[in-house]
Order: C-alpha cells, then sequence, then structure tokens
C-alpha cells in the first residue's frame, strides 16, 4: 500500500516509547526507545522516529507505514480525562447503565464501591420510543420531544452524546434518526450510536460500550488531529494505522470514529508477536506470559492462532467488542510479600508499583518485592539494571528480606527470598495452568513465550512446574509488543445480533445478513485504501443451544449452508464442554463478519551477534541452597553454537534471564533464545 | 516437618486443585442454572472432612459441604469403607445438606493406602421433583411435598455405577437429562480434583498432606483468633424478623442472635429464633451456620485465607425444632430467606462490638419469581429471575444501589435477551427513588422492575419477604423502604402475595416489584451539604 521502504510500529507505555524499525532494503529490524511524553505522547512519537533515523540511517521520507499503538483511550478512561457526556435512552430505561449486571466481585467485602457510571443520573435522558425484539416498532420515535431533549443537553453543556436504544441492534432506525436530528440541530456535537459502534444484544454491555466511545471521541479526535498536523514535517508523511484491541490496527478515520476499539489494545501487540514467532519458530502452541511490575498476562496460541473473545472489560466497566483473550493475575516484580497474624506468608496481589517500587530502586519503598527477592539471591545484578541506568541497593533489599519475612518465619535472608520465589512462582503456575485447562489443553504439548520486564527470571521455574519443556525468551522482551505491531494487518469487525433459530426457515434471513456484512465489510476496507486483492472477509456466528445465555464463536467460511456451520457448532461444543447434541434446539445470536486487510510483510534479516565475548563471567548466586559462582553470558553477543548450560544468567539491557539447572539454553530463529528441559 | 514456604505453596496448590474442580463443573455441566447463576461450588477437605480450600462465589454454600461431609462421616458413612472409587451423593437437609435442589458428591483420595483428602462438589440442580418445576414451592408444609430426597448412598462404588440409583432418580425428576449431565459433570470434577491432590502427594507424601492440612487449618484459627481477640468482649444481641412463611400469614418469624465475644472466642445462640415453621422458609444448621460464619468473616479487620479452621474459635448455639434447626419433616426450601435474615441479625450484633465496620442492613432477601408463559399454540416458556435491592450505608460510605449483597450473588438477565425469548416485555427498570434509608450515609436504592404479559395465558410464582418488616438503619440512620409487589390490569392496581404459586395472568397485564434500599446509617442531620445537593440533583430521595 506505500512503495516507501521503512515501516515503524510504536508501542507507546506509561515509561518509554518503544519503537520497532523494519528496512526493507536489507531487511534491517532494529528497536528504539525514547521517554514518553504523556502531555502529548506524539511528541515523543516523532522524537523517537526521529532519532532512530538518524541511528539507523534512514531518512524520514522513506517511512511508509507508522502502525501505532496507544495507550491514549485506555488512560483517558483510567484518568477519566474524557468529554462530559450525556446518554441518551429508551424512557423508562434511564438506570440500565447505573444497575449494571449487579454481581459483586469481592464476597466478604461490607463496605463495597459502586461500579463505575461515567455518566451519572441527571444526564441520561430517556426518549419517547420503544422496538420490540422483532424489530419492529411498538412506540414509534416522538420527534416532538426533541426540542426539549437539545434544551437538556445544552443545559447540560453536553460534550458528547451517547444513544443506546432497546432493541436498536435488530433495527437502528430510531437512533439512526435520532442522531440526523442532533446533527441537524447540533452539526459540532459528537454522536455515537450503538447501533454503530456494537449492535449487539444485551443493552447493559451495548450501554457501556456506546458511552465509553462517545465519552472518549472528543479525547481521541483531538490526539490523531495533533498526530496528523505534525505529519509531513521533513519529508515525515506516512501511511498511520492505529492498533485496536482485536490484534489488527485501523485507520485513523476509524480510530477517530470508534475510539472504544482501542481500549483494550494492549495485549494486542504481544499477541501479534506470539502468533508471529509462533510461526517463525514452528511453534503452533505457545502460551504467552506478560510479566511486568504489576500484573501477569497469560494469553494462549493455539493451532498458530492467537484466541479472540468477544468482550473484555476497562476499570470494572464491559467492552462489549472483540478482543485478544488473556488471564490476568497481580504477580509482577512489584508484588509485595508480607507474613500475616496466623504466619502465612503471601506474595501479591499487592503492588509497589514502580513509585516507591521496590526497596531495591532506593525510592523509599520499605516492603520487600519480587524484585528484591531476585536481587537479594544474586539473579539480578545490582549494576546492571536496566543496562546500568538504575543502581539496586543491595543492604536496604537485604534488610527489608530479614526484616518482613524472615523474622516473622524464622528464616534467614537467602531462604526467605528463596521462598518468596517459590510462592510467586507457583501463583504464576496455576494462572498457566488455569489458562490451559478451562480450554481442555493439557500444558505438556506447549511451549511457554516468555516476555515483559520481569518475566524472564521465573519462566524456567514456572515452565518446570507445570511440565512444560521448553521456554522462548524472544529478542528484546521489553519492546516485544512494537515487535508484534510491526507485522500486523488491519482488522475490521461488524456484527449484528439477531436472535434466530438456526432452522432452513431462518437461512434466507441469515444469508441477507451476511451480505449485508460483506458488502459493509468491503466498503469499509476499500474506504481504508486496501486493494481488493489484499481484503479477506470471514463470517462468524455466535451460537448456542436454545436456554443457554452464553454462546460460542464459530466460523462459518462457506456463509451458504447451515449443515457444516451446525455440525462445527456441535463438534465445538463437545471440545469446550465435554457434551453436544444434535436433537437440541439451536440459535444464532450474532453474525460477524471479520474484514482483513493484508498489508504487505516484508522479510526480516537475522541478527548478527555483536563482536564481543558472549561469555561476560559469573557472579555469586544462591541457588539449591547454596552461594555459587553462575556463569553469566551477553544475550547480544551470543553466537548461535554456544550452548548454555544452567545453571546460568543471560543478561541484555532491559531483562535478564535465569537458566535453572537441569535446562540448557541456545538461540533458534529469529534471534529467540530457546531453552530445554534436560530430563 | 514442613518450612512455611512449602506450606504456603501447598496451600496455593489446593485452592487451584478447586479451581480447577470448579472449571471442570463449568465447561461440562448442562443445565443453565449451574453455568450462568454459577450456583455451585467445589472444594477440597482434609482427611477428616474439614475444608481446607474451596471455590464459592455464592456464601451461602461456604462451610455447608464441610459440616455435610462431617455429618456422613460421624452418623452416616463408615469411613473404613469408604474406598478411592467410591462417590457417596446426598441431598438430606436432614442428613447435613441445606435444601434439596443442592446435591453434594464426595469422593476420597488415598495416597501410600491411606486416606489424605477428600474432594467435594455442591451442584444446585434445576429440578428435584416435587410440587412444582423447578422444586421451589412456595406453599409446601412438608420435606416429602419438595422433591425427592437422596439419603447418603454409593453413587459410584468401587468404580462401577450403581445403575440402580441412577434409575430411581431418573424416574422421579422433571429433567433428568439435565440433572443426571449435571451430576456427571460433578463426579468428572471429583475425578479431577482427586488427580491433583495426588500429583502434589507424590511430591510430599502422605504424611506430609497430613501435616500440611493441620498446619494450614491451624494458621487460620490463629488469624481468626487474632481477629477476633482485636473485637471487644461482651454480649451483643439483635432481633430482625421475616415477614411470615406464606402459609400462616401475618406472622412474622423472629431471628435473634445473642453473640458473645470473649478473647478470642465467639459463641452464637439463636435460642431466641422463633420456632419452626409450616412453610418453607425452615433452615437446618448447615444453613444457618453458614450465614453465622459469614457475618463473623465479614467483620474480620484482616483478610485470611478461608477454611475449616475459621470455624473453630466460633460457636453456635441451636436448639432443635427452631426456624434455624428445623425438625424433619418441616420444608426447607426457602432457607435462603432464613439466612439472610439471620446475617442481618447477626451484622446487627456485630456493629455494637465493631461499630466502625459494620454496614446497615441490606435488603436481605431473594426477590424470587417466575412466569411460564402459555402461547395460543400452547407453547411454554419459563423465565426465572431473581431481583435484588440496595446495600446498607456503611459507616464510612453510602451504600451501592442494587448490588447483590449477603448470602446470595447473582446477576440480572438483560431485557433484550428476555424478550427475544418469551412473550413477555419488560415496560421499565430502574432505580427506585427514596428507597435508600436516612442517615449520614444513605442506604442504596432498590430497584422497579415491571413486566407485561404478551402471551394469552402466564402463571406467576413468587417468594419474597421485607415487605412488612424493612431493612434497618444503625447508628440513627432510617430504614430503608418495605418492597411492593402489585398486578396492574384494565387500569387498576391490586396488591399480589409475594408468596404465591401459579397465580393466573393474560395478555396485557403488567406485574411491578419494587425492591427494599439499605438502611441508612448515622444521624442524617449529619450528612453534608454536597451529599444532600447530589442525592437531589441525581434524584435519590424521593420528591
Amino acid at each position: 500500500m506505500s512503495d516507501r521502504p521503512v515501516r515503524i510500529a510504536v508501542d507507546i507505555g506509561g515509561t518509554f516509547t518503544d519503537l520497532q524499525v523494519l528496512d526493507a532494503r536489507d531487511g534491517s529490524v532494529r528497536a528504539w526507545k525514547t521517554p514518553t511524553t504523556p502531555e502529548d505522547p506524539s511528541i515523543g512519537l516523532l522524537r523517537g522516529v526521529a532519532e532512530a533515523a538518524q541511528r539507523f540511517g534512514f531518512a524520514l521520507a522513506d517511512v511508509g507505514l507508522l502502525l501505532h499503538g496507544t495507550t491514549i483511550a485506555t488512560n483517558a478512561v483510567l484518568e477519566r480525562k474524557l468529554a462530559r457526556g450525556v446518554l441518551l435512552t429508551t424512557a423508562g430505561f434511564e438506570d440500565v447503565l447505573e444497575i449494571t449486571r449487579h454481581v459483586r466481585r469481592e464476597l466478604y467485602k461490607v463496605d463495597p464501591d459502586p461500579f463505575p457510571c461515567l455518566i451519572e443520573r441527571d444526564r441520561r435522558l430517556g426518549v419517547p420510543e420503544r422496538m420490540r425484539a422483532d424489530g419492529t416498532a411498538e412506540l414509534p420515535l416522538d420527534e416532538a420531544a426533541l426540542p426539549g431533549l437539545l434544551a437538556r443537553l445544552d443545559a447540560l453543556g453536553a460534550e458528547a452524546v451517547a444513544v443506546c436504544l432497546l432493541h436498536s441492534y435488530v433495527n437502528p432506525a430510531h437512533e439512526q434518526r435520532l442522531k440526523a436530528l442532533l446533527a441537524a440541530a447540533r452539526p459540532l456535537l459528537p454522536v455515537s450510536l450503538s447501533s454503530e459502534i456494537s449492535p449487539e444484544i444485551r443493552e447493559y454491555e451495548r450501554s457501556s460500550t456506546t458511552v465509553l466511545n462517545a465519552l472518549l471521541m472528543p479525547v481521541v479526535k483531538a490526539y490523531l488531529d495533533r498526530l496528523e498536523g505534525k505529519l509531513g514535517e521533513g519529508g515525515f508523511a506516512p501511511l498511520v494505522f492505529l492498533v485496536q484491541s482485536n490484534g489488527g490496527v485501523c485507520s485513523l478515520r476509524q480510530a477517530a470514529e470508534q475510539p472504544a476499539r482501542l481500549l483494550l489494545s494492549g495485549p494486542s501487540g504481544g499477541a501479534l508477536a506470539a502468533g508471529r514467532i509462533a510461526q517463525l519458530l514452528a511453534r503452533p502452541n505457545l502460551v504467552a506470559v506478560d510479566m511486568g511490575g504489576t500484573s501477569y498476562d497469560v494469553s494462549v496460541v493455539q493451532g498458530g492462532r492467537v484466541s479472540v473473545v468477544t468482550q473484555g472489560e476497562i476499570d470494572r466497566l464491559p467492552v462489549r467488542l472483540p478482543m485478544v483473550e488473556m488471564r490476568t493475575i497481580g504477580a509482577g516484580g512489584g508484588s509485595i510479600a508480607s507474613v500475616d497474624h496466623g504466619g502465612r506468608l503471601t506474595v501479591g496481589p499487592r503492588s509497589a508499583g514502580s513509585r516507591p517500587g521496590p526497596v531495591a530502586y532506593g525510592r523509599g519503598g520499605t516492603e520487600p518485592t519480587v524484585t528484591d527477592a531476585n536481587l537479594a539471591l544474586g539473579r539480578l545484578d545490582p549494576d546492571y539494571f536496566l543496562g546500568g541506568m538504575m543502581k539496586l541497593d543491595m543492604p536496604a533489599t537485604r534488610a527489608a528480606i530479614a526484616d518482613k519475612v524472615g523474622a516473622p518465619l524464622g528464616l534467614a535472608v537467602e531462604p526467605a527470598a528463596q521462598g518468596m520465589l517459590t510462592v510467586v512462582n507457583a501463583n504464576l503456575g496455576a494462572a498457566v495452568r488455569l489458562s490451559l485447562f478451562e480450554k481442555g489443553l493439557d500444558p505438556r504439548d506447549f511451549s511457554l513465550l516468555s516476555f515483559g520486564g520481569a518475566g524472564g527470571l521465573h519462566a524456567i521455574d514456572v515452565a518446570a512446574e507445570m511440565g512444560i519443556r521448553e521456554v522462548i525468551f524472544p529478542r528484546e522482551p521489553g519492546t516485544l509488543s512494537a515487535y508484534g505491531i510491526l507485522y500486523s494487518d488491519l482488522v475490521q469487525d461488524i456484527a449484528r445480533s439477531r436472535v434466530m433459530p438456526a432452522l432452513p426457515a431462518s437461512l434466507p434471513a441469515i444469508v441477507a445478513l451476511v451480505a449485508e456484512l460483506r458488502a459493509e465489510a468491503d466498503a469499509g476496507l476499500a474506504r481504508d485504501g486496501v486493494p481488493p486483492e489484499r481484503r479477506e472477509i470471514s463470517i462468524a456466528a455466535d451460537m448456542r443451544y436454545h436456554g443457554q445465555a452464553f454462546e460460542l464463536l464459530v466460523p462459518w467460511p462457506e456463509a451458504t449452508e447451515l449443515a457444516p456451520l451446525l455440525a462445527r457448532f456441535h463438534a465445538m461444543h463437545r471440545q469446550r464442554f465435554s457434551y453436544a447434541d444434535e436433537a437440541e434446539a439451536v440459535e444464532l445470536v450474532t453474525l460477524r463478519a471479520i474484514a482483513t486487510g493484508r498489508l504487505p510483510k516484508p522479510e526480516a534479516a537475522e541478527h548478527a551477534p555483536e563482536a564481543r565475548p558472549a561469555l561476560k563471567g559469573s557472579r555469586r548466586v544462591f541457588e539449591d541452597g547454596a552461594w555459587r559462582d553462575v556463569p553469566v553470558w551477553d544475550r547480544e553477543a551470543l553466537p548461535p553454537e554456544d550452548r548454555i548450560t544452567g545453571p546460568a544468567i543471560v543478561e541484555e539491557p532491559f531483562a535478564t534471564h535465569w537458566i535453572g539447572r537441569g535446562w540448557t539454553a541456545m538461540l533458534g530463529p529469529a534471534g529467540a533464545l530457546i531453552a530445554r528441559s534436560d530430563a | 516437618m514442613l518450612g512455611p514456604i512449602e506450606i504456603e505453596v501447598i496451600r496455593n496448590a489446593l485452592t487451584a486443585a478447586a479451581a480447577e474442580m470448579d472449571v471442570t463443573v463449568w465447561r461440562t455441566s448442562r443445565s443453565t442454572i449451574v453455568r450462568e447463576l454459577l450456583d455451585y461450588s467445589t472444594a477440597v477437605f482434609d482427611a477428616e472432612g474439614n475444608n481446607l480450600a474451596q471455590s464459592a462465589r455464592i456464601p451461602s454454600h461456604l462451610n455447608s459441604m464441610s459440616h455435610f461431609l462431617r455429618e456422613l462421616l460421624d452418623r452416616y458413612v463408615d469411613p473404613a469403607t469408604w474406598g478411592p472409587e467410591d462417590v457417596v451423593i446426598s441431598n438430606d437437609p436432614y442428613c447435613g445438606g441445606q435444601h434439596l435442589p443442592d446435591i453434594c458428591a464426595f469422593k476420597p483420595v488415598f495416597h501410600e493406602g491411606r486416606r489424605i483428602a477428600f474432594v467435594g462438589t455442591l451442584c444446585h440442580h434445576i429440578d428435584v421433583g416435587g410440587l412444582v418445576a423447578g422444586s421451589y414451592a412456595a406453599k409446601a408444609i412438608e420435606i416429602f411435598q419438595e422433591g425427592l430426597r437422596i439419603p447418603p448412598l454409593k453413587l459410584i462404588e468401587n468404580g462401577v455405577r450403581n445403575e440402580g440409583v441412577w434409575a430411581m432418580i431418573r424416574q422421579n425428576i422433571r429433567k433428568p437429562d439435565l440433572l443426571l449431565g449435571d451430576l456427571q459433570s460433578q463426579i468428572a470434577s471429583l475425578e479431577v480434583g482427586a488427580a491433583a491432590l495426588r500429583r502434589l502427594a507424590t511430591r510430599y507424601g502422605a504424611a506430609g498432606m497430613i501435616e500440611a492440612g493441620r498446619r494450614i487449618l491451624d494458621m487460620s484459627e490463629q488469624a481468626m483468633r487474632a481477629a477476633i481477640g482485636r473485637m471487644p468482649d461482651g454480649t451483643y444481641e439483635f432481633t430482625d424478623w421475616l415477614d411470615d412463611d406464606g402459609i400462616d400469614l401475618d406472622k412474622p418469624i423472629r431471628l435473634h442472635v445473642s453473640l458473645t465475644i470473649r478473647g478470642d472466642s465467639i459463641s452464637v445462640d439463636l435460642s431466641g429464633c422463633s420456632p419452626q415453621v409450616q412453610g418453607p422458609t425452615n433452615a437446618t444448621l448447615a444453613s444457618s451456620n453458614a450465614a453465622v460464619m459469614f457475618a463473623v468473616m465479614c467483620a474480620c479487620d484482616e483478610p485470611f485465607a478461608a477454611n475449616a479452621g475459621c470455624y473453630r474459635p466460633v460457636t453456635t448455639i441451636a436448639p432443635e425444632g427452631l426456624v434455624v434447626n428445623a425438625r424433619h419433616p418441616a420444608p426447607v426450601v426457602h432457607r435462603i430467606a432464613v439466612t439472610h435474615r439471620l446475617l442481618n441479625a447477626m451484622f446487627g450484633a456485630l456493629h455494637q462490638a465493631v461499630p466502625d465496620r459494620i454496614p446497615a442492613a441490606y435488603y436481605g432477601n431473594s426477590y424470587v419469581c417466575t412466569f411460564q408463559t402459555v402461547g395460543e399454540d400452547q407453547k411454554r416458556e419459563v423465565l426465572v429471575e431473581i431481583e435484588i435491592g440496595g446495600t446498607g450505608a456503611h459507616p464510612s460510605k453510602d451504600g451501592v444501589n442494587a448490588l447483590s449483597a449477603g448470602m446470595h450473588n447473582n446477576s440480572n438477565i438483560p431485557i433484550e435477551m428476555i424478550e427475544a425469548q418469551a412473550p413477555l416485555t419488560i415496560t421499565r427498570y430502574g432505580l427506585l427513588p427514596g428507597s435508600g434509608g436516612a442517615g449520614e450515609r444513605r442506604g442504596g436504592l432498590g430497584l422497579l422492575r415491571e413486566w407485561r404479559v404478551d402471551s394469552p395465558r402466564c402463571f406467576f410464582t413468587a417468594n419474597m419477604d421485607r415487605f412488612v418488616h424493612a431493612p434497618y438503619g444503625l447508628a440513627g440512620g432510617g430504614p430503608a423502604s418495605v418492597g411492593r409487589l402489585v398486578l396492574a390490569r384494565d387500569g387498576a392496581e391490586s396488591p399480589l402475595p409475594p408468596k404465591s404459586d401459579n397465580v393466573p395472568l393474560q395478555q396485557g397485564d403488567r406485574v411491578r416489584l419494587e425492591t427494599s434500599g439499605g438502611g441508612g446509617f448515622g444521624d442524617t442531620a449529619k450528612r453534608d451539604a454536597a451529599a444532600r445537593a447530589r442525592d437531589r440533583a441525581l434524584g435519590y430521595v424521593a420528591g
């Protein structure tokens, strides 16, 4: 889609903006990092691009494609820096947004907090109208109510309007008419219709998604306007795409209209990378774990595909849009260890975060964390943390572990620190096991893909715990998301809910819906400049047995005949839930089109090792009950023929990896370090 | 001798085993009640039947399985003949269970020839026979009307299914494929749990597993005792009321708690509760204990691992023949109502001990109602709704509007889903202004929900409470509103009895339910001006 040779992927995190630069002229893939500029992330982004251009020797005008991962929407929600919005909804149902689904998350909590509600009660306005489930109008939209609504909108100072009417997923006519009337009366007011952003059955989830979308529209638009305003400077005029929650990218236009699609995009980069690595290493079954400071994210690549679900949530607010499936537990480098009154040692979910952070950071942290335990045992080098950018405070770390864990348990510092790691690794292992177990999968059929700043020190122990025999440490584990984004495609999801029996009588209606979805999907790709030969549209259906309250997502490639669809549904149901009943009535709930615009994938060249000794030296590490000299390897200088025998440490500027006793590691394709159990 | 690290790793592994069992039930069960209402629990016990780890989302299940298993071992099943391939099931409230729809299944786990543990699964089944579909008869007056009673028996013996029992169950229930399918999934989950424990035992040995279990219980007991020790000694009394049992109308049921904290233990005397009643608003000890334990654990100031060790410092005194310890053959299916109100009463007593920690009364009630529509073509659809209300105001914050609280925990059903599947229309659904108790902290609001019948005929069944006795306020806070259930027909409104079976409705009828909010906390005069202004702006208060 662009014949300029350089493609850049950018992942903007809280602290750093990570870049990966692929130059098709020599196949080089290189990483760069620059501090994030939170007040306007586009400043840091452009600075990073300019720095990378200078460092790696390309011209700004050579950049044809900028693939942009951003937390701008996510942060706006978490920090509540959102537009002042109003919700228009069917009269009599204004409180659906506040009632939520009303299940509590913490059983014993007697002072629960309400679920967040982004539009309060006085800003939720009822519209006289009512659709039925079959799409007919029981009460037509009362247009005479419009002047009153407009007066309220003005009085409330509305900066954005969300519209969610009952059953609009079947018949959006009332929502569309409202939008037209609003556009005529208040042309500058952003309006988001539930039937456009998430036309799916279940009013609370659809309302929540629409409200998030509406309140984000002005925020994200302002950012994209700033970014676009800067394009063209110094000849830097690439096509720009944004990373969505579904593991694909979208155009600026789409992102401005449907910013809720960016909300859960954080895991997309990692999952894309996992998918890419699964392909490059010919390992179709990977369980990918991303361990950072506060959380541990587990996702599964099965048969080469990253699993996607149709709903996620942010800050306890549901987002009914496709996203990469992920299990998250509160365990990371910053997880705090403590001993309770009964003498029980727990690690996490409380976290020291990055401020004050672990005791070792010397920023005022007093409670020992997982990172502190790694330092105390010698697995981390106090003088080579973040490539030597930060010195770690060993005496304070040992004192905190002795005081807060060792003394109450009657243990010396080393066994106390070892105990902290044992406990946290058991927790991580349980999360991985459950992620696979709930899909009916066996850990022994999987390789563990470890990334994130803190992952490398725990992966081998977690794998050993699970009976996983191979661990893959990809190159640059700290910027892996950006690497994944580099190989993304345009993906547009379109959905229509219509509860129908999966019977021949429904087929004409289904076929008509599919045709509508295809046409819309194709037009969407065309609008984003995808040439016809690079467009792919696949159809899937959310299906269930009559009486069930949740659906299975069933692919339907042919999308013309019911028999193969039903057969696939029964088979999936059997695999996932251990039974199927072909005599039972099956329903279709939602039809989906997944439109993919394939972006060209230039080949990357293999990396050459740095010309310096791979074996850096050794250091004292507490391992298997005693202090020992353990070799320390320099990942960047490692040649393909070297074998690393555990126990050993492998260091690179932003990560340290622990190769345990009984494991051997070597370089594999794409610069990945592959460790295998000798057992 | 195991160190503290091994103990914590084993504790986590036991919790993970319960979680794997949980996933197994979720993955393999048939009925929607299990998978969507998540009305099931899985647990791991020590070799004596003490709960070590549990996966439960519903407080009424806490402790109840351990109680059941201990009863079985003490009275009904000879442990010496309970082999590794024997699965024992029962649902009998008079053998240690809660009510007939809850079938529990247990299996021992052996290693090196020694029993090292039990695993157990509880499922709420969709129907176990009896007077009405769903086995929730509001008008039953003895347990025989409530469905099939399964005494403790070996459903599987030496790995072989007891086919006679399977056939017997099949013959006595309305949806045999669903029930037996769910029962299969319970059995599958027992095997998953047993395998996880055997895996663990190969690392730590039978002796290690037994030692770990003992120490895990001791640690929780110690933490619980420390927490109780931080509460002031004294005897604290409180009374709350259920409206009636649905049979003897206008005869309230008294739930009286006399709670004594002495040092590091608590004794809860329920002797002042009403005698058992004719209708199904009775509970057996398994249910009442769950409410007592849940209340005490909520009142503790430090979170700790919930297991049978926590139960040791707490004694319940409940003479037989009371509504909290019903004698055979009293009906008990609506035992949840007793536990809701008992929890309300426990909180009222605990408030006097730890006034900064305990909220005013929540709505205290599962608003269960069922619509069975009958179409022109005689096609039937059944909608079971369980509504909720507002939570009680807490000393430090307002109550929450419309949140599942107390002994149950369930979600609503989407309006669009209901209307897409049954000839019913929801004509209103919203918060109920003014339903929260006044106070320095306001109680959360209850709900209003209104259904319209669109089919020629429909039968309506309800089992609800708090229509007379409102959720109380504390420390000078006001009570919440009471509930209302109204039938609107041909332009006229009339009250519907909140405990009723099979009321015939016709096309166009509307049924409106108004649920209670939560009680208020503290003197209303002290409520700050900004909070008052906000209540008015958002229409949380009436007028």
